[in-house]
């Protein structure tokens, strides 16, 4: 059966089981032709516009496929929405550890995100601090290769060595590497309640310093962030405590006390904590007006203020800081370079890497979307592109020029 | 391990007990962190499960031993971290003890190496030609510079003049043969180990115990015939050598203790608790000593262990001092006493700090320092460094050799801690004088509290 | 043992070995090259002492440009290299080959730089994991993977092997605690991996490397992220009549939402031996022992202990028994952590590293101990009961070939069980050559084939650590995908 089929020619193709979509990717193997793979396409404006003939789709491919509570597992198949995948937890407590963003209010898109989208962006939120990314939690991949060969890495163990970790290697390819069928992860209990602790009217360095001294802390701080005066009136520094009502109560008092030198703090309840952390994860601060260009710089925190002072130097930009500071989003005049050259430059030499989110696809074409990388990760890059997808059949160009 | 040995060979004890001990050794190389060599030079074949395997090679294989097993083994200080380390109980000393003395049988020393062995073996056991031999480095400091480009040798000669202490101590008033009697009604008697160097070193160590323990009312004996234990040239692997002094003991404590009776040998200098201690497996094969050697062991005792026993009065002065508490490696790894010294020295008002690092030799080791210079220099300066980072006004220690070194690494380093004997400072606490020492260094010494008053 | 093969030597490499070791000794200095028979035999094996091989000789350099100039020099030469950290490998990963020059990173120990307020720090391969916590320790801060070789093993080999620990249940395994590496590629190229930053641009290659067994490259510097320690932690003891009683409480825990730090189980033979040797007060009189750590404040423990202590006894817990001192966590922990090495007091063991998922752990501790029976031989068991990752210590007699022979079998058996009901062959000690023949059990030609033309981007000539990880037939290169 051909999943190609349907829906006449131009038509996305759409594989309902594994067995569909080997077919469709081997077929598009044979014929060299490209195609851009995606779930329910909601971040397709993420990346160079990619150089396909046709689409790809694994949003028919859904399903829970595994749900242990007590081994704290949850297997989907790629196209499961996410929505479904934190409902079915939702029941049982828990929830994916590492908060997936929901790209929708800062590009725009309308559809589904679907899981095998989360493991493609690798995404994460502002839990990223604590529980890490995507990455971190996903255990297992069925997948795809551009030969059209079914592979799997990983499986349902929490714990797996065997082999070449593929799973990561998967994991925040962008849709170039492999389709995925089917994605594993591990899940935690969801916190019984949650509360923020807000600092007012700090400029960014000490902000950064506050949230350091807040993650550097024993008191379990589980997200970390700060808003600064070019998106909010007085700036807010925010540091979220999650877990059992006792013991959040306890840390809160703690942390207020050790941040006591950066003044005097509010501390807002789970309701509103739950909202506030929404906002920071989607980044809706920024979403509006469209036509700005959205960048995301990954910085190690000690150095992120300075290169923001940089920024806003040379461009009107806003901003703000989630992860302690480690990560930076900017919003910049879509104009020209979209600020690639100010960005890039204000960040030069402190190991930072920034991307391009959001901008007109004639500027991504032009621009380095991610960070181009040094000549020999470069050669690795290419080889491992070739490595999965020998004829270069996924995404093409989507990551990188000739990736 | 799996071990590849002939039933001739195992017809050796000496074999036996060794492969007994590889047979145990699982190569899970936990041992390697914590071996001072290993921690300097990165190399397997300087860390205790190298030496294993080495050593196994080695007598696997019935061949004499090589240059670079020699190499490896010297480098090792016996400091027997690798033994507080082991999780599976492999006795590292006996087999390193055996791979020595399989050395010295079968290994042909360059000359200038078995001259220095020598000459170290002949000097440092007999207090008499000891002091002798310090005296002549003092005069001969001053060739130093002239010693050290010498090939093969300089270094070590050069590394012997400059732990020769700067003053030469007067002799003891209070050495043996002889019982010193406590004026205060006898409630033990023991006999203290009068050993070699120590009494030349620092007679203060020996005269301090003996001071403090007549006051707790304990008699103690200097039995003739008594003297260096043997440690020194059994880690240079002279078997024959080293039962020999061990045999003498033996004999003058058990007659002492088929005469008037002992309750305990007691020991001042660490390194020779542990060989003391071992007395036993070292005669084990020898059917006129085994049972006598095994009861000297059995009543061997470092002083901190005494008079742990002895329940300690309150103290006579104030001290309140900071005291840096340096675990001698024969002192925590060979006799495995950790905590004792320190409870006696907080119970008389120290306070205690512990070094960082404190698993890690300091470099002496015996004649160690003389030997592997290089090794023993950066060790005893990794020690310094460490000790410095508590920031203590007094070093306290329990073995001679650390004494020597670390204050010899003090110097070098300018700094004036002054470093003595835990029993010394205990001593004082409870009414003797001052530590030299510490008065040298310029301490103030604490009047004597007025006699206790009977309680209200 | 012997069932396990080596590749046959290059003859050709062999009679070279003068004109190498020649072009070794141009690059490093006299102490970091080892050649003769008798020190090269300290090399022949790590932790897994049932196989042995001779090495060509042995470089240990000191810096990563030495690293480097002997990956360039091997490669020019065509010789193969096995990198080797503290040699605590449990499946021979680090065992040398005759035609193979060993690269040892024990020289390079030093912490180069600290980013407190980044958490993170910057590191030297062959700095042992103890040692890094160490380094911040006294400014309350700790390197979270614990594997139970922590004192000995380096932060290179964990990451070449992925290392997991007693505390990686709430902490994450090394993959999730490395932000970046350096590393040295097969033909002497250095590349920095990663970074400080949370994530890295591109394809995750840090990902691939962790866990990728010295056959990528040659990790000479990491970038770890260091954490807060806790205010407290507090081991409690919960001894039990039956696994399956310890099993369904471990469930039932975090059924609850609760996720302890640790939850480590031992059964008897486990309890008797750790007890033997640290004395750590486990309970003797109880089949099945589990070990739950909470952190936190007092309070904060108090009431996590309370719930947990609430669901045990609803599991027929017999014996509580709380940590009420420093002294008492340590010997807890020790008595845990030596496990393996006190086992080697009462005999030989191969242990083994299966994971599987939680709920089959009464199935999966049934069928081993009848599997191990049927050979004749006995089993202790410790393992990390939170993650259904299993440490069977199988005894045997290594003296004895036919006992040898038997305990290998016993253990192959274990592993494909543990893959049957949904594991996998290794949770954290890696494949190496101990479960290297059994891949196939686990994945398809295709799976290996994958994950050896990714290998191959990095080394497309099989020189780095070729023994290892694949199975010796079949293996994907770029000639024979041209054949
Ligand atoms: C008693 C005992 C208990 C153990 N407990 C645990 C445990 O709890 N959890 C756990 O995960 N493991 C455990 N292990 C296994 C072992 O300690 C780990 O696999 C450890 O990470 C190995 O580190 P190492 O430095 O000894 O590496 P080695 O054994 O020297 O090498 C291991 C592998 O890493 C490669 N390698 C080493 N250094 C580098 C480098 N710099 N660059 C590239 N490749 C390199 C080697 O080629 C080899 O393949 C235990 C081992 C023992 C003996
Ligand atoms: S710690 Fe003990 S068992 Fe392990 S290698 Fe060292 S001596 Fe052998
Ligand atoms: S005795 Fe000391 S120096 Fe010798 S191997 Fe053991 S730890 Fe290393």
């Amino acid at each position: 059966m051909d999943a190609g089929e349907r829906g006449g020619v131009s038509a996305a193709l759409l594989p309902r089981d594994e067995a569909e979509l080997v077919a469709a990717v081997a077929a598009a193997a044979a014929a060299g032709t490209p195609l851009a793979l995606e779930g329910g396409g909601t971040k397709a404006g993420i990346g160079r516009p990619a150089q396909a003939e046709r689409s790809l789709s694994t949003r028919e491919l859904t399903g829970i496929t595994l749900y242990e509570p007590s081994e704290m597992v949850i297997g989907a198949r790629s196209g499961t929405p996410v929505a479904l995948v934190e409902a079915t937890l939702a029941e049982r407590g828990q929830m994916l550890p590492f908060e997936p963003m929901d790209y929708r209010p800062l590009l725009g898109s309308e559809a589904e995100p679907t899981m095998g989208g989360v493991v493609g962006a690798n995404l994460s939120g502002p839990r990223r601090v604590v529980a890490g990314a995507c990455r971190d939690s996903l255990i297992g991949v069925r997948m795809v290769n551009g030969r059209g060969e079914a592979v799997t890495s990983g499986g349902r163990v929490m714990k797996n060595v065997t082999g070449l970790d593929l799973v990561k290697g998967v994991c925040g390819s962008w849709g170039t590497l492999a389709a995925f069928s089917e994605v594993t992860f591990k899940v935690l209990p969801t916190p019984e309640t949650s509360a923020t602790l807000v600092l007012h009217g700090l400029d960014d360095a000490r902000a950064i310093k506050a949230l350091s001294a807040g993650l550097g802390s024993p008191f379990e701080v589980s997200a970390a962030a700060h808003l600064p005066g070019t998106v909010e009136r007085v700036p807010k520094t925010l540091l979220r405590l999650e877990g059992f009502a006792d013991s959040v109560a306890y840390r809160a008092g703690r942390l207020r006390a050790l941040l006591a030198p950066y003044g005097s703090s509010a501390l807002l309840e789970a309701a509103q904590s739950a909202v506030l952390w929404r906002s920071i994860r989607d980044v809706t601060f920024l979403a509006e007006p469209r036509g700005e260009a959205i960048w995301r710089v990954s910085v190690a925190p000690s150095r992120a203020a300075a290169g923001v002072a940089a920024i806003l130097d040379a461009a009107p930009a806003r901003h703000l800081y989630d992860w302690g500071g480690g990560l930076v989003w900017l919003a910049l005049p879509a104009a020209g370079d979209a600020g690639a050259a100010v960005v890039r430059a204000a960040f030069a030499g402190t190991g930072a890497h920034a991307t391009l989110v959001r901008a007109p696809a004639e500027i991504r074409a032009v621009v380095d979307v991610f960070e181009p990388p040094a000549a020999p990760v470069r050669r690795l890059t290419a080889g491992i592109k070739a490595s999965f997808d020998p004829r270069g059949i996924f995404n093409p160009g989507r990551m990188y020029a000739g990736i | 391990m799996q071990t590849r040995f002939s039933p001739e060979q195992l017809r050796d004890p000496a074999m036996q007990a060794s492969e007994k001990i590889l047979r145990t050794c699982v190569h899970c190389g936990f041992c390697t962190a914590t071996c001072p060599t290993y921690l300097l030079l990165g190399d397997e074949l300087d860390s205790p499960r190298g030496r294993i395997y080495l050593i196994k090679d080695m007598l696997e294989n019935g061949r004499p031993a090589t240059p670079q097993v020699v190499k490896h083994i010297d480098r090792c200080l016996s400091c027997l971290s690798c033994m507080t380390t082991c999780p599976s109980g492999v006795h590292y000393m006996h087999l390193v003890d055996h791979a020595r003395s399989y050395i010295e049988a079968t290994y042909e020393r360059p000359w200038h190496d078995r001259l220095l062995r020598r000459v170290l073996g002949a000097l440092l056991p007999h207090p008499t030609r000891f002091r002798f031999a310090l005296l002549a480095a003092y005069f001969g400091r001053p060739l130093k510079p002239l010693l050290r480009p010498i090939p093969a040798i300089g270094a070590r000669l050069a590394a012997m003049l400059d732990l020769a202490p700067s003053r030469i101590e007067p002799r003891s008033t209070m050495e043996g043969p002889a019982a010193f009697r406590p004026a205060a009604p006898r409630r033990a008697r023991v006999a203290l180990l009068s050993g070699c160097a120590q009494p030349v070193l620092k007679p203060s160590i020996n005269d301090a115990t003996i001071r403090l323990l007549n006051r707790l009312g304990v008699e103690v004996v200097l039995p003739k015939g008594e003297g260096c234990c043997g440690a020194l040239v059994h880690h240079m692997g002279r078997e024959h050598d080293s039962h020999a002094f061990a045999a003498r003991n033996v004999e003058a404590w058990v007659r002492e203790m088929d005469g008037e009776g002992l309750d305990a040998i007691v020991i001042t200098a660490s390194g020779c608790g542990t060989t003391i201690k071992d007395y036993g497996f070292m005669f084990r094969d020898d059917p006129a000593m085994a049972e006598k050697a095994a009861r000297v062991s059995a009543l061997a005792m470092d002083v901190t262990e005494f008079l742990a026993k002895l329940d300690l009065p309150a103290t006579a002065r104030a001290t309140g001092h900071v005291v840096a508490y340096h675990s001698a490696c024969s002192m925590q790894h060979g006799q495995k006493i950790t905590d004792l010294p320190k409870t006696l020295l907080k119970a008389a008002g120290f306070v205690v700090k512990d070094v960082p690092e404190g698993h890690i030799c300091c470099g002496s080791a015996g004649v160690y320092n003389i030997l592997q210079p290089e090794i023993a220099g950066q060790l005893r300066e990794r020690k310094v460094a460490n000790i410095a980072r508590t920031r203590p006004q007094v070093i306290a220690t329990g073995n001679i050799g650390c004494i020597q070194q670390i204050g010899k690494g003090l110097a070098d380093a300018g700094n004036p801690t002054p470093i003595v004997h835990t029993v010394e400072l205990l001593d004082w606490a409870h009414g003797g004088p001052m530590p030299d020492a510490l008065a040298e260094a310029g301490f103030a010494d604490q009047p004597e509290r007025a006699p206790a008053v009977a309680a209200e | 043992m012997s069932a396990i093969q080596f590749p046959a030597p290059d003859a050709s490499i062999l009679s070279r070995r003068a004109e190498i070791v020649a072009a070794l000794a141009r690059l490093v200095a006299p102490e970091s090259l080892v050649t003769s028979e008798d020190e090269l035999r300290a090399f022949e094996t790590d932790a897994l002492t049932a196989y042995r091989r001779m090495p060509l000789a042995v470089v240990l350099p000191s810096t990563t440009e030495e690293v480097a100039a002997v990956l360039r020099a091997c490669h020019a030469m065509g010789v193969n290299v096995v990198p080797r950290g503290a040699g605590t490998s449990l499946c021979g990963g680090a065992i040398p080959q005759e035609d193979a020059v060993v690269l040892g990173l024990g020289k390079m120990n030093r912490v180069l730089d600290v980013g407190f307020a980044d958490r993170t720090m910057r590191v030297q391969a062959g700095i042992t994991n103890l040692s890094i916590s160490a380094a911040v320790g006294a400014e309350g801060f700790f390197y979270a993977p614990d594997p139970s070789s922590q004192l000995a093993c380096t932060i290179g080999g964990n990451i070449a092997m992925n290392s997991g620990g007693a505390h990686c249940l709430k902490y994450g395994v090394t993959t999730n605690n490395i932000l970046g590496v350096r590393m040295v590629l097969v033909d002497g190229t250095i590349v920095d991996i990663g970074g400080d930053a949370m994530d890295a641009p591109g394809y995750d290659l840090l990902g691939l490397v962790v866990g990728s067994e010295g056959q990528l490259g040659v990790v000479t510097e990491a970038t770890v992220r260091i954490l807060p320690l806790a205010e407290g932690a507090r081991p409690v003891l919960f001894g039990f009549d039956t696994s399956e009683q310890a099993g369904a409480a471990v469930a039932a825990i975090i059924g609850a939402g609760i996720v302890p730090v640790a939850m480590e189980f031992m059964d008897k033979p486990a309890i008797e031996i750790c007890e033997a040797f640290a004395k750590a007060g486990y309970p003797l009189d109880v089949e099945a022992l589990l070990i739950i750590e909470v952190e936190g404040s007092d309070a904060e423990m108090d009431a996590a202990l309370a719930r947990i202590v609430a669901i045990a006894r609803e599991h027929g817990v017999r014996t509580v028994r709380e940590s009420k001192s420093a002294m008492e966590t340590a010997a807890i922990w020790k008595g845990r952590k030596s496990a393996f090495g006190a086992t080697g007091r009462v005999a030989d063991y191969i242990c083994m590293d299966g994971t599987i998922p939680t709920g089959q752990l009464p199935l999966v501790l049934r069928r081993m101990d009848e599997i191990v029976k049927s050979y004749g031989l006995r089993v202790a068991n410790v393992f990390h009961a939170g993650d259904g990752n299993l440490h069977p210590l199988i005894m045997y007699d290594v003296n004895d070939p036919e006992e040898a022979r038997k305990a290998e079998d016993a253990g192959n058996d274990i592993l494909k069980l543990c893959v049957e009901v949904g594991g996998c062959l290794t949770g954290e000690h890696g494949v190496g050559i101990e479960k290297r023949d059994l891949m196939r059990h686990q994945f398809t030609q295709a799976d290996l084939d994958q994950q050896m033309r990714v290998r191959a981007v990095f080394d497309h000539g099989w020189r780095l650590n070729p023994a290892k990880v694949f199975p010796l037939d079949g293996r994907w290169t770029p000639a024979s995908e041209a054949a």
